[in-house]
């Protein structure tokens, strides 16, 4: 985090953006892709338009990686059963089509863009390789629901 | 004759323990070539795993989640996914523990007072994680995670043990006490 920005305004937009965008999404795997996205794939920089205006770009900046750090973690310690449930909930609020939503999460993989930079590679590797594991096992779900 | 069947039963475990590091290394390897260049990068700037996530790579709930679904094909890649996982962490951990080692290396030639007995306890205790390492290593290839969950986090906290101490060490090598502090 950067030295200049004080630690209290950080935690302050830590709880605004906790109470105004995060509570509204109502599974962890969808807060933790909405988060990653308000990173730059170029610099890695945080951006969030309101936080930013609500507070500064560098509080706004610093805070969203906390987040993304926490959430990211959260994430990769759940079971490998509560992350079938989130996965399914996440694909569920998406409002997309779930055969297309698997087989394409399974070919692009797109969950590895939530990793955040410098985590722990073991850590980092879990969360990828459970994320596959949830995908295999509600395609398989699926797959039985449409042989009955 | 026992002699006979002695030197058999040794030469098949030597076998065993052979095909299971063959089994490993190949894990570890595909693993490897997947994130190679990303953690290479990051090996020297993150922190040690969380015995939280630990526990978690070598749970027995998600083996027995994974077998409750009886699909033989999910049960493969289970097995796959956790042993490249849990070989990783094992490489992660003992580079970890050897760059630790180095650390205090380099701070010991800066320390005035070495005191020999200390630094061969350390050593010891270096050489003994390096074989929990190793030992690790092979049983994942044999057994898998699932089996080894005390194991490895008897290994995590005797390594965040050491390495604190280490890190106590360091410090104190490089920053000398003030005149008066041994009465403290």
């Amino acid at each position: 985090m950067n030295a200049m920005v004080k630690p209290l305004a950080v935690q302050e937009a830590y709880e605004d953006l906790l109470q105004r965008s995060l509570s509204r999404i109502p599974c962890d795997l969808g807060r933790l892709l909405y988060l990653a996205s308000t990173r730059d794939y170029n610099t890695g920089n945080y951006h969030h338009d309101g936080l930013a205006d609500r507070f500064s770009v560098k509080v706004a900046r610093s805070a969203l990686e906390i987040a993304h750090r926490q959430a990211f973690y959260k994430v990769a310690a759940l079971s490998l059963e509560e992350l079938v449930r989130d996965l399914a909930s996440y694909l569920e609020s998406s409002r997309e089509n779930p055969e297309e939503f698997l087989r394409t999460w399974q070919r692009l993989e797109p969950y590895r863009i939530a990793i955040p930079m410098e985590v722990n590679p073991t850590v980092a590797r879990l969360f990828a390789s459970n994320v596959r594991l949830a995908l295999a096992v509600l395609r398989l779900r699926q797959s039985t629901h449409a042989d009955r | 004759m026992i002699g006979v069947w002695g030197g058999l039963a040794g030469a098949l475990v030597l076998l065993l323990v052979l095909l299971a590091w063959v089994r490993a290394e190949t894990s570890s390897k595909d693993s490897r070539s997947d994130w190679g260049a990303a953690d290479q990068e990051q090996s020297e700037s993150v922190e040690a795993c969380s015995p939280e996530i630990v526990s978690q790579l070598f749970s027995a709930a998600d083996s027995k989640f994974i077998s409750g679904l009886e699909s033989p094909g999910l049960q493969n890649l289970f097995r796959r996914e956790r042993n490249a996982v849990a070989l990783h962490w094992v490489q992660e951990t003992s580079a970890f523990i050897s760059k630790i080692m180095r650390r205090h290396l380099e701070a010991s030639r800066l320390s005035a007072d070495l005191e020999i007995a200390v630094e061969a306890r350390i050593f010891l205790r270096y050489a003994r994680l390096k074989l929990y390492c190793g030992i690790l290593f092979v049983l994942i290839g044999l057994l898998g995670p699932q089996r080894l969950a005390g194991t490895a986090l008897y290994a995590e906290r005797f390594i965040q043990r050491v390495g604190e101490g280490l890190v106590e060490f360091q410090r104190a090598a490089r920053l000398p006490e003030p005149d008066g502090s041994e009465s403290l």
